[in-house]
Parts: C-alpha cells; structure tokens; sequence
C-alpha cells in the first residue's frame, strides 16, 4: 500500500526537501514585507509535509498541508492584506538588540547539533506507520485498557471553541458602541481612543447583551472598513 | 528499510528551530514574531515524528500522535495571536513591536 522508497531515491528527497525548507526560513529572517515572510513559512510548511511523508507518516503530511499551509497561514495573509498600512516598509527589520537576539539562536542550534553528533540514533525495524487507521486506533478507543488520547482529543476541542470566542471579542471593535447609535450604523470614521467610554474600558470587556446588540457584522469586515477609512 | 538517518532529521528541525527563535527574538514587525513562533512549532512537530521512526510500538505512535495536538494548539494560538495584534494595530496603528513596549515603563 506504501512502497518504500529506495535507498538513493528517499536521501534525494530528504536533501532536496530539507534544502528547500532551509533556504525559505532564511528568506522568512530576511523578508521584508510580511507578505513575503508568510509566503516564504508557507514553503517551509510545504516541504515538511514531503519530509513527513517519506518519514512514513502520511496523516500528518495531509493535516500539515489541511490545518497549516492551508488554515493557519491563509488566516495569517489574510490578517497581513486588512492591516496592511502602507508603512509596513517604515519599520525597521533590524535594530541593534537584535544581533544581541541572534546570539541565542546560534548557540541553541550548536549546542543542540553537537549534542545530536554524539547520539547514535537508529530506525527502529518496530516502528509504527503513522497511518489514519493506526491513528484512529489508538485516538479513539474508549475504555480501561485506552490509552487516553481521546481525552486529550476532547479537550482540545474545548481549547479551539475557547480561542474562537476570545478571539472574536478581542478583534470586535466596541460591542456597546453599535446599540448607542440611534440608526445602528457604525462609526467607523471615528478612532477608536477618540470615543470617551472606549479607552479605559477597553475591547475586551463586554457583556453579552451587547453582543446580542451587535448584530452578525464580522470581524474582518469591520476591520477592512476601519482599515480603509483611515487611509484617507 | 528507509535509508534517511534519524539524526539528519533531528538537526534539520534543530536549525529550523533556531531559525523560528532568530526570527521570534531579532525581528521587529509584528507579524514576524508570530511567524517565528509558528515556525518553531513547526520544527518541534518534525522532531516528534522523526523520533517516532526510532522507537517500536506505541512509543512510535507517541511520535505521530503529539504532532496532531501541537497542530491544533498552534491553530488556537494563531487565532488568538492574530485578534490581539488587530486590536493593538487599531489602538497603536503602528506595526512596530517597539510601539507596544508602554508596560515596561
């Protein structure tokens, strides 16, 4: 059902795979634009679902493609074009900390590469596949003898509906602003600290029936708006 | 058997971490420090099933399991990394880390 690879045929993917996801990580330390810096994690991304398909561990290579280059960056790029400004080329890529910054990394990646030099690692002949069946086995089994992953499993779900809603009332613009408006229409040509009631009462804090008040406009498009007026 | 040496794959997701913590750590637009941070996820999760080669059983299902949370924990993360960097952005306007430093004073 898989074939292995040959000997020659799995180290000239593997090279060829590790070479691309180190050369776009590069490209992300020195982008520019954030545009280009997203483009360029998406091509790490891209190359560590081939790295993880010939690593026999198809599932992952799938969901890493499904829920990393597909959701996450494509929420990220999407966050980038809304916000963008125009002056994203004023901010510095660099300061002078941060060469001070880069002394961290480098040490962690030679300490951890020499480290690794000294460890004999071996593929084990028992390893598993990981394949959707040996996943779900072993995720979804229920009872005395389970291993307990499907707790895990439920937790995380409670993990993604909280980030959901937090992250809906921390990007709503001033939930209780839209009830004051007599004719319900937004004020998006006014700054958000020019309204006196919003600056020390901040956007996270609302109550519930203001978010009943506020209808179904999203996120992104009160953000877009916000973004365009201010332009001007 | 598969010809590619475990300990190739455990330095190849140790220079990418590096990379995400150089990113995190050197940067200054907003948007690279989250970059950075998912790209650490990224080289944890290529650990993971690197390791999951070297061990039998379900010690190498430990290896494919861990990466299916991680995904969804980097999945929330974002989304809340990203909602509070639209509400900074909309009171600071300004996508410089250094316009967000007001908690030191």
């Amino acid at each position: 059902m898989f074939p292995d690879l040959n000997q020659s045929l799995g180290t000239i993917y593997f090279g060829l795979f590790a070479v691309i996801a180190l050369l776009c990580g590069a490209g992300l330390l020195v982008a520019r634009h954030p545009i280009k810096g997203a483009i360029c994690l998406i091509g790490v991304m891209l190359s560590l679902s081939g790295l993880y398909a010939i690593l026999h561990s198809p599932f992952i290579a799938v969901l890493q493609v499904l829920v990393y280059a597909g959701a996450i960056m494509m929420l990220l790029v999407f966050v980038i074009m809304v916000l963008n400004q125009g002056e994203d080329h004023a901010v510095p890529r660099f300061d002078r900390s941060s060469v001070l910054a880069l002394v961290l990394p480098v040490l962690v990646g030679a300490l951890v590469v020499a480290t690794l030099k000294r460890v004999p690692l071996v593929n084990d002949a028992g390893a598993t596949r990981g394949t959707i069946q040996r996943i779900s086995e072993a995720m979804f089994t229920v009872g005395p003898a389970s291993p307990g992953y499907y707790l895990l499993f439920e937790i995380g779900g409670l993990l993604l509906l909280a980030a959901l809603v937090s992250a809906v009332l921390l990007a709503k613009r001033s939930l209780d602003r839209r009830a004051e408006e007599p004719d319900g229409t937004p004020a998006n040509g006014a700054m958000p600290h020019a309204h006196p009631g919003h600056a020390d009462r901040g956007p996270a804090v609302v109550s519930l029936h203001d978010q009943a008040a506020a209808g179904s406009t999203t996120v992104t498009a009160a953000g877009a708006v916000d973004v365009s007026t201010r332009a001007h | 058997m598969n010809a590619i040496d475990p300990n190739h794959v455990q330095i190849l997701a140790a220079l990418l971490f590096a990379l995400g913590l150089a990113v995190a750590a050197s940067r200054r637009n907003i948007f690279f420090l989250l970059m950075g941070v998912e790209l650490m996820l990224n080289a944890v999760n290529l650990s993971f099933v690197g390791f999951s080669r070297t061990f039998a059983g379900s010690g190498s299902l430990v290896g494919h399991l861990s990466p299916l949370f991680i995904i969804a924990i980097a999945a929330a993360e974002a989304c809340v990394g990203l909602a509070i960097v639209i509400c900074i952005v909309r009171n600071r306007d300004s996508l410089d880390s250094d316009a967000y430093a007001e908690m030191k004073e």
